[in-house]
């Protein structure tokens, strides 16, 4: 019973990790019908971002948190005006999307330029006392805990994002129906443009909170795109909800497959379980099909 | 017989210029990418990618190497130069950098061969050139054993390491010894000599167990060596994968003996990496460095690196880099101002007892027996809060 406790705690907190990657994914996705293979890289440089601002010029961790997750959305935007728009304007999602891979790999040849000569691994100063502590009878690190909460906390202001602001709803209304959008008189650009900021952001806080326990290195945004893609194909590339689920049950299933099975399996055994969802449900566990009135 | 005696006279002009104009090439390969005032170095390995601190970061450590002996005046007045070529850490880059710095560049020699694999694949065409290679990063003993007439390394080899980590645990007395290791290319040239040893000397491991290099949690592989009672762990890992097993152990209030190799060699950053004060009590590592990069002895190395490559913090990547580049220089500088490939051969297999700014221990290249100059193990640990030497 103490390892299916420990398993699940720590399976539900790197799941929450997973489920924050995926909503940043699924909110772009969304709105753009692009899946934006340089997500991992945004939330890789937002780790970066945190440690020029914290440990490299001494900055409060709070305001370099800020600071990491607004650089994050400025990316995020750029991303947009520079790569996105104008290949959209020529109606090529291919282009875009291979648009996307190379932008990955910019990104991180960008990011060893600068910070690669300080080693290999760096390390960020964890935000809590670094000593486990004891939850419910089983210890965990103070920093997942963290982690744990604070995912929480911008899954819910998401929920908020989306269902009550105004800027929420343009984003809904032109991921539904990007024509109908335009013709009452939404700016689509602009939405797009907030889109991939916002996708970045989540991605930046992202890879703030995690830099204590995952390090920061160029090249870690690529597991973290695959992990959190998998759970936004699991739970369903256009549901939120769905994003969530995902995560949490990638998180899960690894962590009981290496614990129970194998641990040979803890990198694969999420991959077995979607292909084997795919094939009973393409579209997700609650994502559906998009449905038109006529 | 007029005819026979024209041909005869034919032939034998033929077979003249023939022999000189061969005789001028294989003087032209003796001293290619030497002129009076340079001798031309090539290095090969990853610029970019997960591993790039094997590439371009050791070769950044050689370049320091460089620039100190170009300031003096150079070996026997003449200046050194590094040619860099990215293998991108593929055996098809390794063997096109080969080539390239072979026949294109024209280099004199090559100090570099970052992955294991890579280098190995690029062994046959540096044999068929005979350019003088020294491995400065590449574990795989393949690379250098058998004895190959051009190649030397000083790296310590994979299974040198793997060795001394079980002899290590042996002699801590440990009972029950489990293993935790990556699977690629890299792990796998570790793991099996480790496994043929333990097999030579009866030792069965009580836990064998799997973690990937990106891995961000390491929770059932600490719950299973917990459960197993394992008392000393052997890792075959890189620095960011142990320092996750570690954390996530020490989660569980479990601190076995833990024993490193040189992919953990940077004791004061692991540290940090593991993040938990006191985690790195009971954990010893194998390193191929004597210091530290923050130890004052390499002060001076910092700040030359610092001064080549601004963005650079001192890392013992570079100090690979360092060692290497003065066991070359040595044996350049012992082979004389009349340098031939042969002479430096020569040198580098008459190197002994050779210390460098960087090794832990003397270089010895024991031609013709073995090329594997690096055979000393040096071990740190953490005393007292002090990183310490063990040996």
């Amino acid at each position: 019973m103490e390892m299916f406790s420990y398993l699940m705690a720590t399976g539900i907190s790197t799941g929450a990790l997973y489920a924050l990657v995926a909503l940043g994914l699924v909110v772009v996705y969304k709105a753009t019908s692009v899946v934006n293979f340089a997500h991992g890289e945004m939330f890789m440089l937002g780790g970066f971002l945190a440690f020029t601002f914290h440990v490299m010029l001494g900055w409060q961790y709070m305001v370099s948190l800020v600071l990491a997750v607004v650089g994050s959305f400025v990316l995020g935007i750029g991303v947009d005006r520079v790569a996105f728009r104008p290949l959209m304007q020529r109606q090529t999602l291919v282009s875009v999307l291979l648009c996307m891979v190379g932008l990955s790999f910019f990104l991180k040849g960008l990011a060893r330029h600068l910070w690669g000569g300080k080693g290999d691994y760096l390390t960020f100063p964890p935000l809590v006392s670094p000593e486990p502590m004891q939850f419910g009878g089983i210890m965990i690190m103070s920093q997942q805990l963290v982690v744990l909460v604070a995912c929480g906390i911008v899954m819910a202001v998401f929920m908020v994002f989306f269902k009550l602001t105004r800027a929420g709803r343009f984003m809904q209304a032109t991921a539904d129906n990007p024509k109908a959008a335009r013709l009452v008189g939404l700016r689509v650009d602009r939405v797009y443009m907030m889109t991939f900021g916002v996708g970045a952001a989540v991605a930046g806080a992202a890879g703030v909170l995690m830099a204590p326990l995952t390090l920061l290195y160029p090249d870690m945004g690529f597991m973290l795109f695959i992990k959190g893609f998998a759970a936004a194909v699991l739970g369903g590339l256009t549901s939120i909800p769905g994003a969530l689920l995902g995560g949490f049950l990638i998180g899960i299933i690894e962590q009981m497959a290496a614990g129970y099975i194998h641990t040979g399996l803890q990198e694969v055994a999420a991959f077995i379980i979607i292909m084997v969802v795919m094939i009973f449900r393409p579209t997700g566990l609650l994502g559906g099909s998009r449905r038109r009135k006529v | 017989m007029k005819m026979f005696r024209k041909s005869v006279f034919r032939l034998s002009v033929i077979a003249l210029t023939t022999a000189l104009f061969s005789g001028s090439a294989v003087a032209d390969v003796q001293t290619q990418g030497i002129s009076d005032n340079e001798i031309r170095i090539g290095a090969f390995g990853p610029f970019g990618g997960p591993v790039y601190l094997y590439g371009k970061l050791v070769m950044n450590g050689v370049a320091a190497v460089f620039d100190e002996v170009n300031e003096a005046g150079g070996v026997h007045g003449r200046k050194l130069t590094l040619v860099r070529e990215d293998d991108n850490c593929k055996p098809e880059g390794s063997i096109a950098a080969v080539k390239k710095l072979a026949y294109s560049e024209k280099v004199f020699a090559i100090v570099g061969g970052a992955c294991s694999n890579a280098t190995l694949a690029s062994v046959p065409e540096l044999e068929k050139s005979g350019m003088p290679m020294v491995i400065n990063s590449a574990v795989a003993d393949a690379i250098s054993t058998p004895v190959k007439k051009n190649i030397y390394t000083t790296q310590l080899t994979s299974s040198i390491e793997s060795r001394a980590q079980l002899d290590y645990a042996l002699n801590k007395g440990a009972k029950k010894i489990a293993v935790v290791r990556m699977t690629d290319a890299w792990a796998m040239a570790r793991y099996n000599p480790l496994m043929a040893y333990a097999k030579k000397k009866g030792v069965n491991f009580i836990a064998n167990l799997e973690l990937q290099i990106d891995a961000p949690d390491a929770t059932p592989q600490a719950l299973k060596l917990k459960a197993a009672g394992a008392d000393a762990i052997i890792f075959i890992l890189y620095a960011k994968p142990a320092a996750v097993m570690m954390r996530d152990a020490l989660k569980l209030g479990y601190n076995p003996e833990w024993i490193g190799e040189t992919a953990i060699n940077d004791f004061a950053a692991f540290q940090k990496q593991v993040g938990i004060p006191g985690a790195l009590k009971n954990f010893a590592t194998i390193t191929a460095i004597a210091y530290q990069p923050t130890d004052p002895e390499m002060k001076s190395w910092a700040t030359r690196l610092k001064k080549l490559f601004p963005n650079d913090e001192l890392s013992t990547f570079n100090l690979n880099g360092i060692g290497s580049a003065q066991v070359m220089v040595e044996a350049l500088t012992n082979a004389g101002r009349d340098l031939t490939r042969d002479k430096f051969l020569s040198a580098m297999g008459n190197i002994k007892d050779f210390e460098s700014d960087a090794y832990a221990g003397k270089i010895t290249c024991d031609h013709p027996r073995s090329h594997q100059c690096n055979q000393t193990p040096g071990w740190l640990a953490l005393r007292d809060g002090k990183i310490v030497r063990l040996d």
